[in-house]
Order: structure tokens, then C-alpha cells, then sequence
């Protein structure tokens, strides 16, 4: 697994936190916790394939309502939603605005692992697409009228 | 034939005299008698007539009026003969009337009978106040209202006639032709026919007094009589309809009489009672004979005994039981009545009301147990998270120790620190299970001396989690000490958590507002627990007074039976619980509790 990668985890209770970032770490992947959506946008977006493990139950702003607060910010970041109990219209809801996975909680170790993966390929893969749109932009650009 | 002349009313008849009118003098011919011829007296005919007279005036004296009118007749030999009698009314004799009446008339004025003429302005008045007798020739002269009565009185010899030396009437005899004159000898029988018209008025007037006196009583007889057999209607009517059952018996233990509806109630018939086999004493069960002595000390005192209930035994040996109250027909008599009703019935209402009790409080009982589970259900999605979260750390955690097991890469030190959080998130959880296990069980109330506090914040970290996830703030202000109070530890949960999510979801829905809520605990002046729940919403607005109606809510989902529940719970527990709205911040929902004993220390 490479290391130029970021896993964000938003969860309002900090054995949760601790508990997926030992997880993920033992998969090689790095992470970074926040209890809230609100100390979460505060930092600033990586530049590097990110993505996020976000709980549906959250104080304050929701899940799904943080995933659209994220869709008007434009941020394009692969969410996996965990949940304390899911009900399928949230979770179908959740997938609908592109969520890549939806897990109940306690979910197995492999599903978070196989759908953090997932998210991060997503983001890899838009992140070369818009590099290379922005390559082509650029050398379009760079074209001189003749 | 014309009618008889009669002056019904105390018309002045001085005035309507036409003029001219012959004078009292030209119709009086009285001096006439003594020179006129006489015929000899005929003593044996009038001892006839008398004896006559004496023996009607014993037989039937109400016709002697009519015997002397008819001994006149035939004695003096004239055409018509009469009496004339004082009157007030118009029939009853009275020595001051006002007018005469003809009670018995005979010969050719016969059907003038019951005419008559007035005090003050005819014949005879005319002989009442000379106080003698007179002979009249052609009267209608003087006095026009005779004339229509006819034959015409060629001669009439009026005679008066005495009671307690006042003049009370006149007898007379009239000769309606010159056929033959009136003369002395007349005059002397008709004094003496005068003087047994006393006495004839006398036994008369006496005759109508014993029969005014015999009318008066028989008239109060029969409105006794009637009174009576109405009354008695009545009352047969009560005994028979069978309404309530009566019994008429007398202390000797006797029943001498009762209705269908009493033998009904005891299943015995008529002949038991005809032949005296049941007896009241008899019929009543051994443990109520005391009662029974009450009531006869009762009826000897005051003649009545006031109702009560006891028993009957039926001939059966069953037992009925009955509402009995009763009198003595007579004040220190022997002989009474009593109603007896049947209690069968309403014993039975009784019984199906206490088993409505019964089934109301169990229902309610469990109407309580589905309203905590309601509440839990608003609960359970946010303890499924709490459990939850200790489960997928603790998932988690040693999964990511498995994968280092596996990698050969596990060092001591990770591995301690994975597994002390194992340890910590599955005690939590077994904490939040144990919490809700405490909650939910079924148990009957049980009432223990508790602290409120405990309750409050055993509640307080129940809600924790919904309290923490709506952004609530929690101000406690617990009086240190605070006496116990007798409660079911439960129940008292209930309703605060009741309370508390009440007003976690009152602030709820008012946005760009501090959350708070404030649970105060107290002694009140009563000397009672006081606890406050406050809340930081929109307070109750006008719902205030609905909102203890069963099946009132203001939720999506609610059942509108939490409040309701709460109050009835409080009130079980001998408190009070009530709404009103701070004028600072939201609703206030506030209960008391009676302090058990003293306060822990």
C-alpha cells in the first residue's frame, strides 16, 4: 500500500476513532480522526487520493447532510459511511449521492478495508483524470493562434 | 198558567210602586170577620185535623208543611191554602230574611208552590207588622206583582205565626170567588192551626238542622271514605305491582301477609304464609338476628326502623341479600310493614364494577409498560449507536491485532494497549445493556424509600447519548440533601425520562438557541420533593392545558399517552405533576413527592 495516501475519520466517539486508525495502520494506510464534520472542514483538503469513513450519527451536522455540504462545497471526496444502525432509506439515500460503501456497525475488518481501498483507487483515478484534463486544458492553452 | 210570582233578589219594591197604587187600607177587610154571620165551631173535626197534623209531625214530619197546608183547606173550606215562611236565601226559614217563600201550597195556587213575596212590601209582611191577622180582598191591588198569580184572591186571611215570640211566617187561605166570605170562626181556627205551625216550624227548622249536621258529616264521612279507599287503592297498587317486595308481619316473629315479589325473593308461596310455617325470624340467618333486635329495639322507640341491609334464607337454604326498612302500622302497636328489596342485582353491578377496577388498573398498568417501551423505542436507535460503538471499537481493535498476528508483527506494547481497550469498550457496553435490562423489565411496582437524585441522574446518563448528539446542555441544581421519598424506582425513571425527552425534542425543532435543559430538585413549603425539569424551547403556547389529554401529542410519532402516564404515576405516588411555562426560557414540568423520612445524609 502506498504511503501517499490519507484516510479521514469523522466519528464522535474516540474509542471508535482510536480503534479504525489502529486498523487501518495495520494495512500501511495513515490516517487522520476528527470528532466532528465541522473540526474536519477546518483542516485543509489534502493533495494527495484521499478519502473519508464517515458515521451517519453525528452531533451537529449529520452524515448525509455533511456528504451534501461537501457536493456544494465541490469537494470530490469518496465517502464510506458507517452507521450505528442502518435503515435502508438512509442507505440508499447515502449511495444515490455516491457514497462508496455503507457499512453497519460493527462491521468486518476486510469490508471497511476492501471499501477505504476502493475509495482511494476512486480518487486516485479522478485525480489522474483531472490532471489530465488539466494537462490538456494547459497545453491547450499554451497553443498559440497562428 | 202563569209562573209563580218570586222576587229572587232584595230589590226595594217601594220604589217600582206605580203611582197611584191602592193603599194598604183599601185591601184590608179585617173588620169584616166579626160582622159577618159565623157558622158554629166543629171542634170534632178540628180534634181531627189536629191528631192529623200531630201524627204527621211524628211520622214524616218533613211533609208537615203540606198536611197543614191541606188541614187549613179543608177546615176553613177555602180554595186555596198555604204557609209563607222568613227567608234570607230564598229556601232555608230565617227570622230575618229578607222575602217570604211558599213552601207548601194547596188547592188552586198548588202550582205556585215555591213562589213567595218580599218582607218589606206585600200581604205578609203587611200581617208581621201589625203582629195580627188580617183579611185581604184583592191584594194585587196595592200590590202589582200579585196580579199575574191567579186565580185573583178575591179574600186571603193571613194569620201570623211565632218562634220564641218573634214572627217568623204567616199561614193563610185565600178564596179566589164570593162562593163564601171568611168569618170569625175562621179566624179562630186559623190562630189555632197558627199556634201548631210554631211548633211545626220548630220540628222542622230542628229537622233541617239534623239534616244539614247529618250532610255535613256524611259529606266528611265520604271524603274519609274516599281518602281512604284512595289511599288504599295506592297502596294496594304499590303491593301488587311488585316493585318492591312487601311483607307485613308483627313482632312476635309472625309474617301475616306479603306480595309476590317478597315470596319471589325467598321462593316460598302464598299457603306457607297462609299457614304462618314462615316466620320472619325464621328467614333470617343467625348472624344478622342481632341486627334484626336493632331494629325491633328501634321500632319500639320510634315506629319505624330506618333501612339497612342483611340477608334472607331462601327455602332453599341459599341466601339473598336485601335492603329491608319498615313501620308499625300503629305507635306502640304489634303490627307492622316493611319493603324489602332485592340487593341480588346490584351485589352483582358491584362485583362486575370492582372487576372493571381491576381489569382498568391492569390495563393501565400495561398501557404504562407500552408507553416505556414506546419511550425506549425513541430511545433505541441512540442506545443501538451507544452499544455499538464500543462494539466496533472493540471489533476493530482486535481485528487490527489479528492482521499484526498474522504479519508476525505484533509487538508487546500495541498489543496491551489494543487489548486494554477491548477490555474498556466491552464494559461499556455491558454497562449500556445492564442500564437498559434495569429500564425495560417488567417489574410490579415496588415501592422503596429512594433518593430523587440517584433517579435523576441514572436518567440523566440514560439520555446521555440523545442529550450529547442534540448539542444539549445539562444544568443540574440537586438540593444536597434532599429527604427520601417512598416510590417505585421505575416508575419515577419513567417519568423523568418521559420528561427529558420531551424536552430534548421540544428544543429540537427551535434552531439558533442554546440548548439547555436544567433539572432542579427541592423541598417545597409543603415540605415535599420538588423536581424541575426546564427546558430552553418555545415553551407550551395554548396546547398548556391539553397536553395531559390521553392521546394528545404534538410528535409525529408519538402515542400522546407519555405525559398522561407520567401524571397518573406521580399521583399513584401521592404528588402532583404539572406544566407551565418560565417566562425566561421554555416549558417547566414539575412534580412533588411526600418526603418519606429523613434526608440521607
Amino acid at each position: 500500500m502506498t504511503a501517499a495516501s490519507l484516510v479521514f475519520v469523522v466519528d464522535d466517539d474516540p474509542s471508535v476513532r482510536s480503534s479504525l486508525k489502529f486498523l487501518l495502520s495495520t494495512v500501511g494506510l495513515q490516517a487522520e480522526a476528527f470528532e466532528s464534520a465541522d473540526s474536519f472542514l477546518c483542516r485543509k483538503p489534502a493533495d494527495i487520493p484521499s478519502c473519508l469513513v464517515l458515521d451517519v450519527r453525528l452531533p451537529g451536522l449529520s452524515g448525509l447532510d455533511f456528504q451534501r455540504e461537501l457536493a456544494t462545497r465541490n469537494v470530490c471526496i469518496p465517502i464510506v459511511f458507517i452507521t450505528g444502525h442502518g435503515d435502508i432509506p438512509t442507505s440508499v439515500r447515502a449511495m444515490k449521492a455516491g457514497a462508496v460503501e455503507f457499512l453497519t456497525k460493527p462491521f468486518r475488518d476486510q469490508e471497511l478495508l476492501d471499501a477505504v481501498r476502493l475509495a482511494l483507487d476512486r480518487d486516485r483515478a479522478r485525480r489522474k483524470h483531472d490532471k489530465e484534463v488539466a494537462d490538456l486544458r494547459q497545453r491547450f492553452d499554451s497553443l498559440t493562434a497562428r | 198558567m202563569s209562573e209563580p210570582t218570586t222576587l229572587q233578589n232584595d230589590v226595594s219594591l217601594k220604589d217600582s210602586v206605580p203611582e197611584g197604587g191602592a193603599s194598604l187600607e183599601s185591601i184590608l177587610c179585617t173588620e169584616e170577620l166579626l160582622r159577618r154571620p159565623s157558622r158554629p165551631p166543629d171542634y170534632e173535626k178540628e180534634n181531627r185535623a189536629l191528631v192529623r197534623l200531630v201524627s204527621a209531625l211524628a211520622d214524616s214530619p218533613s211533609t208537615i208543611f203540606h198536611t197543614l197546608a191541606e188541614t187549613i183547606e179543608d177546615i176553613t173550606q177555602c180554595d186555596s191554602a198555604g204557609l209563607s215562611l222568613l227567608t234570607r236565601d230564598g229556601k232555608t226559614p230565617h227570622v230575618d230574611g229578607q222575602r217570604f217563600y211558599w213552601p207548601a201550597i194547596c188547592g188552586m195556587w198548588g202550582p205556585h208552590v215555591g213562589g213567595g213575596t218580599p218582607r218589606n212590601f206585600g200581604p205578609c209582611g203587611d200581617v208581621l207588622d201589625h203582629n195580627r191577622t188580617l183579611l185581604f180582598t184583592h191584594f194585587e191591588r196595592r200590590y202589582p206583582y200579585l196580579m199575574p198569580v191567579s186565580p185573583a184572591a178575591e179574600e186571603c186571611l193571613l194569620v201570623p205565626f211565632y218562634v220564641d215570640g218573634k214572627a217568623v211566617g204567616t199561614i193563610w187561605g185565600i178564596m179566589h170567588s164570593n162562593r163564601r166570605k171568611f168569618d170569625a170562626e175562621d179566624d179562630r181556627v186559623m190562630a189555632s192551626l197558627g199556634k201548631f205551625a210554631s211548633s211545626a216550624y220548630q220540628a222542622w227548622m230542628h229537622i233541617e238542622e239534623l239534616k244539614i249536621e247529618v250532610a255535613d258529616r256524611e259529606k266528611a264521612e265520604a271524603e274519609v271514605r274516599q281518602l281512604a279507599s284512595g289511599l288504599e287503592a295506592r297502596i294496594r297498587r304499590l303491593v301488587e305491582a311488585n316493585v318492591v317486595g312487601i311483607v307485613m308481619w308483627n313482632l312476635e316473629g309472625a309474617i301475616t301477609g306479603a306480595n309476590e315479589a317478597f315470596l319471589h325473593m325467598v321462593q316460598y308461596d302464598q299457603d306457607d304464609i297462609a299457614s304462618g310455617r314462615v316466620r320472619w325470624k325464621d328467614l333470617t340467618p343467625a348472624e344478622w338476628r342481632n341486627r334484626d333486635e336493632q331494629a325491633i329495639a328501634e321500632i319500639k322507640g320510634s315506629s319505624i326502623f330506618r333501612p339497612f341491609e342483611k340477608e334472607y334464607l331462601r327455602k332453599d337454604g341459599t341466601r339473598v341479600p336485601v335492603l329491608l326498612g319498615g313501620a308499625l302500622f300503629e305507635s306502640g302497636g304489634n303490627d307492622g310493614v316493611a319493603f324489602v328489596l332485592d340487593l341480588t342485582e346490584q351485589r352483582r353491578a358491584q362485583k362486575d364494577l370492582q372487576q372493571a377496577q381491576q381489569s382498568l388498573y391492569t390495563t393501565q398498568v400495561e398501557l404504562a409498560r407500552v408507553s416505556r417501551l414506546t419511550t425506549m423505542g425513541e430511545l433505541a436507535a441512540s442506545i443501538a449507536h451507544e452499544v455499538n460503538q464500543p462494539l466496533t471499537a472493540v471489533t476493530n481493535n482486535a481485528s487490527a491485532c489479528l492482521r499484526l498476528l498474522t504479519d508476525r508483527n505484533l509487538e508487546p506494547e500495541v498489543l496491551r494497549r489494543a487489548l486494554e481497550e477491548i477490555v474498556a469498550d466491552g464494559t461499556r457496553a455491558s454497562a449500556v445493556i445492564a442500564r437498559i435490562r434495569r429500564f425495560i423489565k417488567k417489574a410490579p411496582a415496588e415501592t422503596v424509600e429512594l433518593d430523587v437524585n440517584e433517579v435523576i441522574d441514572s436518567v440523566l446518563a440514560l439520555a446521555g447519548h440523545e442529550l450529547h448528539k442534540n448539542e444539549v446542555l445539562v444544568e443540574c441544581q440537586l438540593a444536597k440533601t434532599l429527604p427520601l421519598v417512598r416510590a417505585d424506582r421505575i416508575q419515577l425513571q419513567q417519568v423523568l425520562l418521559n420528561l427529558v425527552m420531551n424536552s430534548i425534542e421540544a428544543m429540537t425543532g427551535a434552531t439558533n438557541q442554546t440548548r439547555v435543559l436544567s433539572v432542579e430538585s427541592r423541598i417545597n413549603e409543603s415540605g415535599d420533593v420538588l423536581v424541575e425539569v426546564r427546558d430552553s424551547g418555545t415553551g407550551l403556547g395554548s396546547e398548556a392545558d391539553r397536553l395531559f389529554t390521553p392521546f394528545f401529542t404534538t410528535k409525529a410519532n408519538g402515542m400522546g399517552m407519555g405525559l398522561p402516564i407520567s401524571r397518573s404515576l406521580i399521583e399513584s405516588h401521592g404528588g402532583r405533576l404539572w406544566a407551565t411555562t418560565d417566562s425566561l426560557h421554555g416549558a417547566v414540568f414539575s412534580f412533588t413527592l411526600p418526603a418519606a423520612g429523613e434526608s440521607p445524609s
